[in-house]
């Protein structure tokens, strides 16, 4: 079992999901990056699972996936409310948390 | 990974060896096509494409699952994943409208890539460490087949994980009244504010 792989393909989607959530303005793409960022562990847990002969790894990222699901959810209903508020999609022009 | 390829070099090849070849270059294909839809996540202008590009990302993550032994895991995160949090966004992108965004290039936008740049260098920093325990684990690659994947996920998290399976549940629950409440309550008409 080549774990080296699986490492290196995480660490590079981990920081490139960094990556788009420091650069990106649209709040949109920038909870895209977060599930980019979620999805690399979920795949270093899988693979590692497989290496250490344990499903706890598997286990891992099956929870992991649900938090992210519930995550995706509130996040998509925040940005939502703030665009019927503010009509701008901007992160730089979202400063004050009162309507 | 290597001397597979050296074998294949030198051409002595039985059975074993081609197939290990094949899936470990299918593997390796799979994982680059992966990094490279992560990179159309983070740099199409439009989010719509970023969001087709996250789909592909995201399938290519399920036939890695595949190749490691995790099929329910693989189902799951294309159900799920592919399925149920894209169409969310799409559905978002679709509401809200789809406005490119311009490009700028600012100092803090260097020094954010730097940044993670040097984070990469550091998370490559733990290829040089490898196992810190032996490899002792139950499940094995017999093991699973015999009962599947699905089962043997399942017995696993009703005997051993039952109080963080019981937890997500009620997590999915909160984030479920937590929207309800979010969208019902919290609008207001929309009113004509002064720039800030």
């Amino acid at each position: 079992m080549d774990t080296d792989f699986v490492l290196f393909v995480s660490a590079a989607i981990f920081s490139i999901g960094a990556v788009g959530f420091l650069i990106r303005k649209n709040p949109l793409v920038m909870f895209m990056s977060v599930e980019l960022m979620l999805n690399s562990v979920n795949l270093l847990l899988v693979g590692y699972s497989k290496a250490l002969a344990s499903l706890d790894g598997q286990i891992f990222a099956l929870i992991i996936m649900t938090v992210a699901a519930a995550e995706v959810v509130v996040g998509l209903a925040i940005i939502l409310t703030i665009f019927r508020t503010r009509h701008d999609l901007n992160v730089d022009h979202i400063n004050v948390l009162k309507g | 990974m290597f001397e597979i390829l050296e074998q294949a070099w030198a051409f002595n090849l039985d059975r074993e060896t081609v197939f290990g070849l094949v899936e470990q270059s299918f593997v390796f294909v799979v994982g680059m096509t992966a990094i490279l839809a992560s990179l159309g996540v983070i740099l199409c202008a439009s989010p719509i494409y970023s969001a087709l590009y996250l789909i592909g990302h995201m399938c290519c993550l399920a036939l890695l699952f595949l190749f490691y032994n995790a099929e329910f895991l693989a189902a799951v995160q294309v159900v799920v994943y592919a399925g149920a949090v894209m169409i969310l966004f799409l559905f978002i992108i679709a509401l809200l409208g789809a406005k490119k965004e311009e490009r700028d290039s600012s100092f803090e936008k260097l020094m954010g890539m730097g940044f993670v740049a040097l984070l990469f260098c550091e998370l490559l920093m733990a290829l040089g460490v490898g196992f810190t325990r032996p490899m002792e684990g139950q499940a094995t690659e017999d093991a699973i087949a015999t009962v599947g994947s699905a089962k043997a996920i399942g017995m696993e998290l009703f005997s051993h994980h039952l109080i963080p399976f019981e937890l997500a549940s009620f997590l999915l629950l909160v984030a479920a009244v937590g929207i309800i409440s979010l969208a019902k309550f919290s609008y207001r008409p929309i009113r004509k504010r002064t720039r800030v």
